[in-house]
């Protein structure tokens, strides 16, 4: 008779598991998406669906009415142009301010490398409030409200460690054997980095500008110091929660969420459990 | 690329003055100091000077401009600023147990093998890219007035009528307007659904660095499902417990949007209460920015004392 043969007869958990965890998986995965399904479902909804105690939890009558009105009505396109330009630029800028630096700390001793990247995070154990009203007094001064030049500094600032901290471990993965190689072939140390080093981190910076792309799109703190009333698409939806009907938060709710759901579809194969600790034991 | 401790030996040996060997030194580093040069820019002009101006500003005098404490004074004085700070706490401790129970049931879960894995794995990962906005607005569905939750229980409380005998009248609850612990408690639910995705990674990983042989050892000595728990997984997640608790405490101590949209109007935080008194028609920079010193001293000091004291226990402990 195995070990585990014997294990198993005399587990009393072994019924108890075998009832609860079917049912435990299955309420996981309904408690998890029915938010998701609430968004879309109220942006679908007729404003008589959610009067009274109790608003139905299926509805029959769809209407299109709440996404005809925000398409239309030129609360959401305005924001949505803001939005999506403040993320890609905030993206490309930080790709190109972090990555050449990310490098070079990569190619340090791994001591000094560590307490580097440490320092970086060290940064965001303040609370944004803490740098935020600094900065928007200073921006107020120079004119930097309502700009999309004073929110991409802005989203940088957050971006910045979290993406350097990425890219660092990318970088670790790239031999030094085929920097070698190259520079004996008479590439320059510049032409070296942008011809073999980059290339071959292309996919880690691919996920890293994602996370910073999602940052941004999604990022509410500084846009509301930096607004008055020029909104990104987070902003809108809290005005929406502010004064507007339900139906009209869902909508632009479901918006705001669309792309993210397939961006995290496509991210998720990068979101290994070592994804996230791996860096921090470099 | 130059070893750096070579450059710098050489440059003591032949004894030349500090101002030429620091010049040797930056001409030899040429290439990695231009490419530093833009993130150490920036990380000191928008991130370390923004610092320490906001703790200058919290120590300023609005009217004289000389260093005092009285920012400080005034806020401890007000009544909303100590509920801001008592609220900011209790959320805190509700979404950090919340947080890391499910998380290390879900990732155990997640980590037996079953069919249909994969799928429910993507499943649980879906909030991590729901914005956090959205996320407070669809709490707000589910547990204003006419929410999502009373619809629920009215749907239990029908099943349940059907028993014979019974007779449950349901009355409607609205937990966002409720104030105290259940209003708070809602602003900690959003908070775990947003971010158990986080959690439940951070588990995975440890999870999966523990070696199949440790497992095959205790089987050998006759260990139950449960022994096997307590004995050898619980213990050896620590590490990745404390990295989990010390990640979310930063982040919980100063919630925002969640309860800006779910409380705001009844119970405060911290973060909601800087942000009172910096935008109009409070507008005044100088107690918010006291007020974010002490979010960020409270968040120090959750660190401090989690590392000093808790970590070596458990360590010791398991």
């Amino acid at each position: 008779m195995s070990a585990s043969h014997t294990r198993q007869r005399r587990d009393r958990l072994d019924p108890v598991l075998k009832v609860a965890f079917p049912v435990w998986v299955v309420a996981t995965v309904v408690i998890v998406l029915f938010p998701i399904y609430l968004i879309f479902l109220v942006s679908f909804a007729p404003g008589s669906a959610l009067f009274g105690d109790r608003p139905p939890l299926v509805i029959t009558d769809f209407t299109l009415q709440w996404w005809d009105r925000v398409l239309e009505g030129g609360e959401l396109i305005p924001p949505l142009v803001k939005s999506l330009t403040v993320a890609t630029v905030t993206t490309a800028l930080a790709i190109l301010i972090a990555a050449p630096a990310a490098y070079v700390i990569s190619r340090l001793r791994p001591a000094v490398a560590y307490t580097i990247v440490l320092a970086l995070l060290v940064t965001r154990m303040f609370p944004e409030f803490t740098i935020g009203i600094s900065v928007a007094t200073w921006f107020a001064s120079f004119g930097l409200i309502d700009t999309y030049v004073g929110l991409v500094l802005a989203h940088l600032i957050g971006s910045l460690p979290f993406i350097a901290w990425i890219l660092v471990g990318t970088f670790e993965t790239v031999p030094r054997d085929l920097e070698e190689a190259a520079q004996i072939d008479g590439a320059s140390r510049l032409g070296t980095l942008i011809r073999v080093v980059f290339p071959l981190a292309a996919p880690g910076i691919a996920v890293a500008s994602l996370f910073v792309w999602l940052y941004s799109w999604n990022e509410f703190l500084y846009a509301r110091l930096l607004t008055t009333n020029q909104n990104t698409l987070p902003l809108q939806v809290f005005q929406a929660i502010d004064r507007g009907t339900l139906q009209q938060m869902a909508t632009v709710a479901a918006v705001l969420t669309l792309p993210i759901l397939l961006v995290v579809y496509f991210l998720q194969r990068y979101l290994r459990p070592g994804a996230l600790t791996g860096a921090v034991k470099g | 690329m130059p070893g750096h401790g070579t450059t710098i030996d050489g440059a003591f040996q032949s004894g030349t003055s500090a101002r030429s060997r620091l010049g040797r030194w930056f001409r030899a580093h040429q290439f990695e100091i231009w490419l530093t040069l833009p993130l150490v820019a920036y990380v000191l002009a928008l991130t370390v000077t923004p610092i320490i101006n906001t703790f200058r500003l919290s120590l300023t005098d609005p009217q004289q401009g000389g260093l005092t404490l009285d920012n400080y004074g005034r806020i401890f004085e007000g009544a909303v600023f100590r509920s801001a700070v008592v609220n900011t706490v209790i959320v805190a401790a509700m979404s950090l147990i919340l947080e890391l129970g499910l998380g290390l049931i879900i990732a155990l879960t997640l980590h037996a093998a079953f069919r249909g894995r994969g799928f429910v794995r993507t499943i649980t990962l879906v909030p991590l890219g729901v914005p956090t906005i959205v996320a407070g607005a669809v709490m707000l569905l589910i547990f204003a007035r006419a929410g999502y939750l009373n619809s629920i229980i009215f749907l239990i409380q029908d099943l349940v009528n059907l028993l014979p005998g019974v007779d449950w009248q349901y009355q409607p609850i609205s937990l966002t307007v409720a104030g105290g612990i259940p209003t708070l408690f809602t602003v900690a639910i959003a908070d775990t659904w947003k971010v158990l995705p986080i959690v439940v990674l951070i588990f995975l990983a440890g999870l999966q660095s523990i070696p199949e042989d440790i497992y095959e050892a205790a089987d050998m000595d006759g260990a139950t499902k449960w022994q096997r728990f307590t004995r050898v997984t619980f213990p050896l997640l620590i590490p990745y417990m404390t990295m989990a608790i010390i990640l979310r405490a930063i982040d919980a101590f100063r919630i925002y949007e969640l309860a800006l949209v779910l409380a705001g109007g009844v119970e405060p935080v911290l973060g909601t209460y800087i942000f009172d008194r910096y935008l109009p028609p409070t507008s005044d920079e100088y107690t918010a920015a006291s007020a974010s010193i002490v979010l960020f001293a409270i968040i120090m000091i959750f660190v401090i004392l989690y590392l000093r004291f808790v970590a070596p226990r458990g360590r010791s402990g398991g």
